[in-house]
């Protein structure tokens, strides 16, 4: 029996009873009704008639039931039995039917809030659980079975719509490859069950009285009207009815500021961690604590003030450095009299050395810190913690250090969950559950200057830009990352895109000739990349070219970046003979801001493009040494030790070495595949490359002579380009069989490949062309034919 | 049918719901009035209005005039909480009778329109 639904279970009477009463049309007749009682009855009695008292009496009636109606009827409890109806939620109540089949209960669960919860954040439509109907048992008593245990894993109080939702998926055989269309598991629908019951009880906290200490609760504590003007009071933002979900590890940090600020010793705490990693928000949940009447705190704490001083407010204000230190000694002096407040020195190193925006008081307040008279707590960054201390041990050593580690990925899903209701509040959006994952791995693999779970938030923030429907999801999240960072993130979906991709190696033919091992490596690696199969720890591909110069080496690299990596400037270019020398690495991970042509500068501005490392075996050691790393994890730190991502990048590093072998085993006969590694080999042997830097490429491709037939369409591509670059003009060029094999005899060289050709093209055609442009004899709309004859006299 | 169960709800859940309503109320006026804050802190300088404590070395004089400045301060803060004490002590015991009040007058609500019934009948007026 306790596993049906009992519809005469006294909480489903009351459940309609409130479906009847509790409604704003019948609880406002009740109050009015009450109103015209005592009015009439008052009214009556005054002019001296009995009747009134009947009118009073009466009165008690619309009130006893307007009471009951708001304190009875507000919640209905569940009842800790193990009877299914028993634990069921209020919505439920009135939705479920004595012989209901697990098919009825799916279109129960829009219905209720939970359930439509779980259905907007999954993702999970209505027509997927009209689908679902035909694989359901027969029964309920598994669902409801099922139900009950979900209960008890996820800790809820009441079995809601969504956890019959998770119930019914879970009772369906084979519900994990169900979910797995939807990129979801059973984990993440509990998660979402947690998620729903922990709002839930956000908006019920919210309704309870807030105590903040009263009209009097000041009195003791002094005016500070100088450090009004240039802080911010933290602790005005306390409203009482957050309930922030909050790490372990956080509130470990809240017991040891409390402990610190309550025990002997110097009254000060520096908060020292990442930006982004939550120390902001530890400092407002205990400016929260501290105005919280009721929370369990010495009374030395309660209802002290935070004010976090405002650096550059402080500076604007200030004619000069005399008057800064005068305000900033006011502040103090007003602080320590105050006598109830907890100064904040947020980005505490703006306190501690001079520079836009920051001004060196550390004279100023390294005393008071030593001192520990007055409260302070200390915000800044590891880095930045090193460098005061390097500077001005005597302060480092007079701090009470507390690390604020980063969230893990847990723990930063949770503290999204609490997020979202603001920022939908603010955006006017959903957010998906699928959307917060979403931005947690994105987050971690291209925000670098930020940590968790601060840099998740933001991306969550900026999705909100693109959302569809109102509905933030993964797309929202991935098109945020594609915008801001210029990075393809989503897997190939539009036909154009897999078209594209699919035949990336004919797009490759269009710009160059042969070399289709080299094609066809690369090409595979962006299909790879473009499928979602790349490991996401390395980057797209890293290729060594080996061969003679002019076979297409640079023009690949400039190729694939016209074809896929949107535009020929998306490529950075690095000619490795400018790095000769050991000092030259620095160069390579200069910051933007003194050198926008290092390798890390381009690559942080442009992640998403070819890197092209030509002639790499000019490059010192040493460079070839730092590159390793990038080759290998994808990762690189520039000076100011910010990681640069070359993830999203293909590299591709090009080499003459051994070009003269290449040429003469291709003219004497034998083909790439049957002497590339005793090639390689040589290459190691004769230390031109070390074996562990040949070893980090996914692939190095022999690039071979091009042969007279080469030449052929080498040529054929050139007059193509010419004929574009005439376009505008309307103006084309034909070049007869007979002079094309002129060009070819004259232009063909083994040892320079295409570069000669172009050069004779140019001499030749080109200037043929220009002469008769600027002649007259070539107007728009002609087809110039350029014969033998032209091209001798030329 | 209804009014049987809030008949019944009346004198069981009802009365402790009302009781339960008469505490949050009665702490919500401790907390306006801050009555623990204004009794520990009753003999404290008003706003921390008062001059520093003179150093050792300072003349008799300069000491004297700051022990009679902090002393005028504290004298400001202690009025000044006296008289919220005082108001919020007025307060809580007014309200404190109304609501013992209605606790007692609490079972008796149901039985008012009698009560009124039989007021008219035996025709007595204000």
């Amino acid at each position: 029996m306790s596993n049906v639904f009992d519809p005469k279970n006294p909480r489903v009477k009351k459940a309609y009873q409130k479906k009847l009463f509790f409604n704003p049309p019948v609880i406002a007749l009740c109050f009015i009704l009450l109103l015209i009682l005592l009015g009439g009855g008052v009214i009556l009695l005054y002019i001296k008639h009995s009747f009134g008292w009947i009118v009073l009496g009466f009165a008690a009636l619309p009130f006893m039931l307007f009471f009951w109606i708001k304190n009875c009827l507000n919640e209905i409890p569940v009842t800790k039995t193990k009877n299914f109806t028993d634990l069921i939620s209020e919505d439920l109540l009135v939705l479920l039917k004595k012989d209901q089949t697990p098919a009825d209960l799916t279109s129960v669960i829009p219905k209720t809030r939970s359930g439509s919860f779980l259905m907007a954040r999954f993702e999970l439509p209505i027509p997927f659980f009209d689908g679902i109907r035909d694989y359901l048992p027969q029964s309920v008593e598994p669902v409801y079975e099922t139900a009950k245990t979900i209960r008890e894993k996820t800790n809820s109080e009441e079995i809601t719509g969504a956890i019959l939702a998770t119930a019914l998926i879970e009772n369906i055989p084979n519900y994990e490859q169900l979910l797995n269309q939807f990129k979801l598991n059973i984990t993440d629908l509990y998660q979402g069950i947690i998620w729903f019951n922990y709002l839930y009880g956000v908006v019920k906290d919210g309704k309870k009285p807030v105590h903040s200490g009263g009209i009097a609760r000041d009195f003791a504590f002094g005016f500070t009207p100088t450090l009004q003007r240039f802080a911010i009071n933290l602790s005005t933002r306390y409203t009482g009815s957050s309930n922030k979900i909050q790490q372990a590890e956080n509130v470990e940090i809240l017991k040891k500021i409390i402990h610190t600020f309550t025990t002997a010793g110097r009254q000060n705490v520096a908060l020292i961690g990442a930006y982004g990693s939550g120390r902001s928000t530890i400092v407002n949940s205990f400016a929260e604590t501290l105005m919280n009447a009721d929370s369990k705190i010495p009374n030395s704490l309660k209802f002290r003030q935070i004010y976090s001083l405002d650096a550059p407010s402080l500076i604007s204000a200030a004619r000069n450095r005399g008057e800064i230190e005068y305000f900033m000694i006011k502040i103090l002096n007003e602080i320590y009299s105050a006598k109830n407040i907890i100064l904040c020195l947020d980005n505490a190193h703006l306190f501690f050395e001079e520079g836009p925006g920051s001004v060196d008081i550390a004279n100023l307040l390294t005393p008071v810190i030593e001192a520990g008279k007055i409260r302070m707590i200390l915000i800044m960054d590891d880095q930045k913690f090193l460098e005061i201390s390097a500077k001005n041990s005597a302060l480092a050593n007079s701090l009470n250090k507390i690390v604020v580690n980063p969230s893990n990925k847990e723990e930063t899903i949770k503290i999204l969950m609490d997020h979202v209701p603001y920022l939908e509040y603010q955006k006017s959006v959903i957010y998906t559950y699928r959307s917060l994952l979403e931005a947690y791995r994105l987050s971690e693999q291209y925000i670098h200057d930020v940590e968790m779970p601060g840099k998740a938030k933001l991306l969550l923030e900026s999705a909100a830009s693109y959302a569809t429907g109102g509905l933030v999801t993964e797309a929202s999240v991935q098109a945020a990352v594609e915008k801001s960072y210029g990075v393809k993130i989503k897997v190939s979906e539009n036909k154009e895109e897999r078209e594209k991709l699919l035949n990336l190696e004919a797009l490759i033919h269009e710009r160059m000739v042969d070399q289709k091992e080299a094609v066809s490596a690369v090409s595979n690696a962006l299909r790879r990349a473009g499928a979602g199969v790349k490991n996401k720890g390395r980057p797209i591909g890293t290729f060594l070219f080996l061969g003679p110069t002019g076979v297409g080496k640079t023009e690949l690299a400039k190729t694939l970046s016209e074809v896929y990596f949107n535009g020929e400037d998306h490529i950075v270019r690095l000619d490795m003979n400018e790095f000769v020398s050991s000092s030259d690495v620095s160069r390579l991970i200069k910051d933007g801001a003194t050198d926008a042509l290092s390798l890390t500068a381009q690559v942080m501005k442009q992640p998403f493009s070819v890197v092209l490392l030509d002639e790499i075996e000019k490059a010192h050691p040493s460079v070839l040494t730092t590159l390793l790393q990038v080759l290998d994890e994808g990762i690189l730190r520039d000076e100011k030790n910010r990681e640069v991502s070359f993830r999203d990048c293909i590299i591709i590093a090009t080499s003459n070495a051994g070009a003269n072998d290449i040429r003469e085993r291709i003219t004497a006969g034998e083909k790439i595949e049957e002497f590339k590694e005793e090639f390689i080999e040589k290459l190691i042997n004769s230390n031109e490359f070390k074996p562990e830097f040949l070893n980090r490429f996914d692939e190095i491709c022999l690039f071979k002579p091009l042969s007279k037939e080469d030449l052929t369409d080498v040529l054929d591509l050139i007059i193509a380009s010419t004929n574009k670059t005439l376009e505008p003009q309307k103006i084309a060029v034909n070049v007869t069989p007979e002079a094309r094999q002129i060009l070819i005899e004259k232009g063909y060289d083994p040892k320079m490949g295409a570069r000669p050709m172009r050069r004779l093209v140019q001499k030749t055609v080109e200037n043929i062309v220009a002469a008769a442009i600027l002649s007259g004899a070539a107007t728009p709309g002609s087809t110039l034919t350029i014969t033998p004859s032209e091209i001798e006299i030329n | 049918m209804v009014f049987a169960e809030i008949i019944a709800w009346w004198y069981a859940h009802g009365w402790q719901v009302f009781i339960q309503k008469i505490r949050t109320s009665f702490s919500g006026i401790t907390d306006f009035f801050s009555m623990d804050s204004l009794i520990r802190t009753l003999f404290k300088p008003f706003r921390q209005i008062s001059a520093e404590s003179a150093k050792a070395d300072a003349s008799l004089d300069l000491k004297f005039q700051m022990f009679i400045d902090r002393l005028i301060s504290r004298i400001v803060g202690f009025t000044s909480r006296l008289i919220l004490l005082i108001v919020g002590t007025i307060v809580i015991i007014v309200s404190g009778i109304l609501c013992l009040c209605l606790i007692i007058i609490w079972p008796l609500i149901p039985f008012l329109p009698i009560l009124g019934i039989v007021l008219t009948v035996l025709g007595v007026t204000l």
